[in-house]
């Protein structure tokens, strides 16, 4: 105990509180904005992402531009086999997956209590592997005729803000929805049948109606003309829907993205560029305040020139003689990785409810640790060799 | 550490003087452990250069100085700090002491690296030197004399080959002088150790086998 408060109560001579306390803050200031920036990239990103398998996927859905002269010249809006084929080749593309129309005219009719509402209707298809809901009645029998749908649940999200809000009419859940009544009127080829059918899910993914594959064809057989038929959507899983790639081949070819996948990917990357220049922001911050702790204690190592050369001079080696500045550097450095730690935890707390409209919970907390620690370690690095090699050039002396 | 030899050393400051008096400096000697010697030196003739070489902590000097036949200058840092922890105990003429620590302070910051005298020991001393009401009081209050008496205590705190006196006595008086004379040669005695002692004028009690004017 005598042997650390001796040599401390020497050298803490010149120690300049006023100097320690701006490092102190600016540091705190900037390792807070750093860790709570990194902390609030990683809380928020999954809004910008559908994160509904470990690999990150993305979906567009493509179409061709329609025009009015190309409408009028007849010009086809589907995509033949080869167009199909070059974009299957395109190197940022995983799978196509192909829409398919019915091609007969559907009637819809809703039975709410005693009100009934009867709708022209469409319907598409695709292959299940593109649907992101997997519900357990996705399946169609013949002989046992009964239609399951999947709409986007932006439909719902219309019916419950937009229609139910502005008539008084009761908000509907998912789970109510399965259980409304629906029936199907299919006109086409001299055929006029009735089938039930009902909701079975909601698509984020899909803006449009979709039935099961296998109805499709039996439906297209038996209302309409049967056969294939050329898609004019495309559904195609990309690695990355941000990549400047795709819109150049797609504004090339004449070829429109639907939906607004390629907006969230740019917020997504927006997001991004902001993140990035608030970590700048903070870092520099860091690293002006680091060399502000550089310069005082430079300037403590030079007014304690002498005393430390007397201690060296009495046999202590240039380590013991700096152990206690080190030891100082890495008090205050710790002091203020734990309360940026604990800024940023609490500034968290401030922003979290806000989030949760987006149904975001926060991501774990320790990357963002291990940031504000690397960073740290890093100052605190910086800050020991100048202590040494300061002391190191006090060893010769000149008289 | 058997001896010390100095090998046609001179001070840089001094390159290019032509006339040459000294039997130190661009001469061949050296200084064998168990024998005592007096530097004595006019000022301005490079005696606490010629400590300040020895202890290490400056360079400035063209020749060599040999620790058992070893360069010094091809000592490091580690051996430096062994050197001056075990081998040789130095008397700056300046003191060196901390003025804003206790005479007791000043000498606990030596003795816990060597850990060579006890409390008891250390106040003994205090008692010889006549000070012993001085141990707890600050360096800044003491008088030079009070204070060289400490420093000279400091020095005694460790173990050590050779003791190197820069001006050990000069602000002492005749009794003290006896005294402390006395006390470096009991220890320098117990330890097996040579005295390099320096005086401007030869007022040092310390008896020598040989005394080289500087």
């Amino acid at each position: 105990m005598i042997k650390g408060g001796l040599m401390w109560r020497l050298l803490r001579k010149h120690i300049s509180a006023g100097q320690l306390i701006g490092f102190s803050i600016a540091n705190l200031i900037g390792l807070t904005i750093v860790i709570l920036a990194v902390q609030f990239y990683r809380d928020v990103r999954p809004i910008f992402q559908d994160d509904e398998s470990f690999i990150k996927k993305d979906y567009l859905i493509i179409t061709r531009k329609v025009t009015g002269v190309g409408a009028m010249m007849g010009t086809t809006s589907e995509f033949a086999d080869s167009d199909i084929a070059t974009i299957q080749k395109q190197p940022w593309v995983r799978k196509v997956g192909r829409f398919t129309r019915s091609e007969y005219n559907i009637w819809a009719t809703v039975q709410v209590g005693r009100t009934g509402m009867h709708t022209q209707f469409f319907f598409e298809a695709i292959p299940s592997e593109f649907i992101d809901v997997n519900p357990s009645e996705w399946h169609f029998d013949p002989a046992h005729p009964q239609v399951p749908v999947i709409v986007s649940k932006d439909y719902l999200s219309l019916y419950n803000f937009g229609y139910a809000a502005a008539q008084g009419m009761p908000e509907i859940s998912e789970g109510m929805v399965n259980m409304i009544p629906l029936s199907f009127q299919f006109t086409g080829n001299g055929v006029n049948e009735v089938i039930p059918g009902r909701i079975v899910g909601f698509s984020n993914r899909l803006n449009t109606i979709i039935v099961p594959e296998e109805f499709m064809k039996w439906s297209n057989d038996r209302y309409g003309r049967g056969g294939d038929q050329l898609p004019a959507r495309l559904i195609v899983e990309v690695n990355s829907p941000g990549d400047q790639r795709i819109k150049d081949f797609m504004d090339s070819h004449g070829y429109e993205i639907a939906g607004d996948k390629m907006d969230s990917s740019k917020a997504n990357y927006f997001l991004t560029v902001i993140i990035g220049i608030v970590v700048s922001v903070g870092v520099l911050i860091s690293l002006l305040s680091f060399f502000v702790l550089m310069l005082s204690i430079y300037l403590l190592l030079q007014k304690n020139t002498k005393k430390l050369q007397d201690l060296l001079m009495l046999g202590y080696s240039p380590h013991e003689v700096s152990k206690p500045y080190i030891k100082m550097v890495a008090y205050i450095n710790g002091a203020v990785l734990v309360f940026s730690i604990l800024f940023m935890t609490l500034m968290r707390l401030e922003y979290l409810p806000m989030l949760r409209a987006f149904e975001v919970s926060g991501s774990s907390l320790w990357i963002s640790i291990v940031v504000g620690v690397i960073i740290m370690g890093l100052i605190t690095t910086g800050n020991i060799i100048a202590i040494k090699r300061k002391i190191a050039t006090l060893w010769r002396q000149k008289d | 550490m058997e001896r010390i030899d100095v090998k046609n050393t001179l001070p840089a400051v001094f390159a290019g003087r032509e006339e040459n008096n000294s039997e130190v400096w661009l001469q061949d000697l050296s200084f064998e452990r168990g024998k005592n010697y007096l530097i004595s030196a006019e000022s301005g003739t490079g005696k606490s250069s010629l400590c300040s070489y020895i202890y290490g902590f400056r360079e400035d000097y063209s020749g060599d100085f040999l620790f058992d036949g070893r360069n010094i200058r091809e000592l490091v840092v580690e051996d430096w700090c062994d050197i001056r922890c075990r081998h040789i105990a130095y008397l700056p003429q300046e003191l060196r002491l901390f003025p804003e620590l206790t005479a007791m302070e000043n000498i606990e910051l030596k003795n816990r690296i060597t850990g060579f005298k006890s409390a008891k020991d250390i106040e003994k001393l205090f008692e010889a030197l006549g000070i012993p009401d001085k141990i707890n009081a600050s360096v800044a209050r003491l008088s030079i004399g009070q204070q060289q008496r400490v420093a000279i205590i400091r020095t005694l705190c460790q173990p050590c080959d050779f003791i190197l006196l820069d001006e050990p006595v000069s602000h002492l008086d005749n009794t003290n002088n006896k005294i402390v004379a006395s006390l470096v040669m009991d220890e320098a005695k117990r330890q097996g150790a040579g005295i390099i002692a320096t005086s401007v004028g030869n007022n040092v009690m310390i008896t020598n086998e040989k005394e080289y004017k500087l």
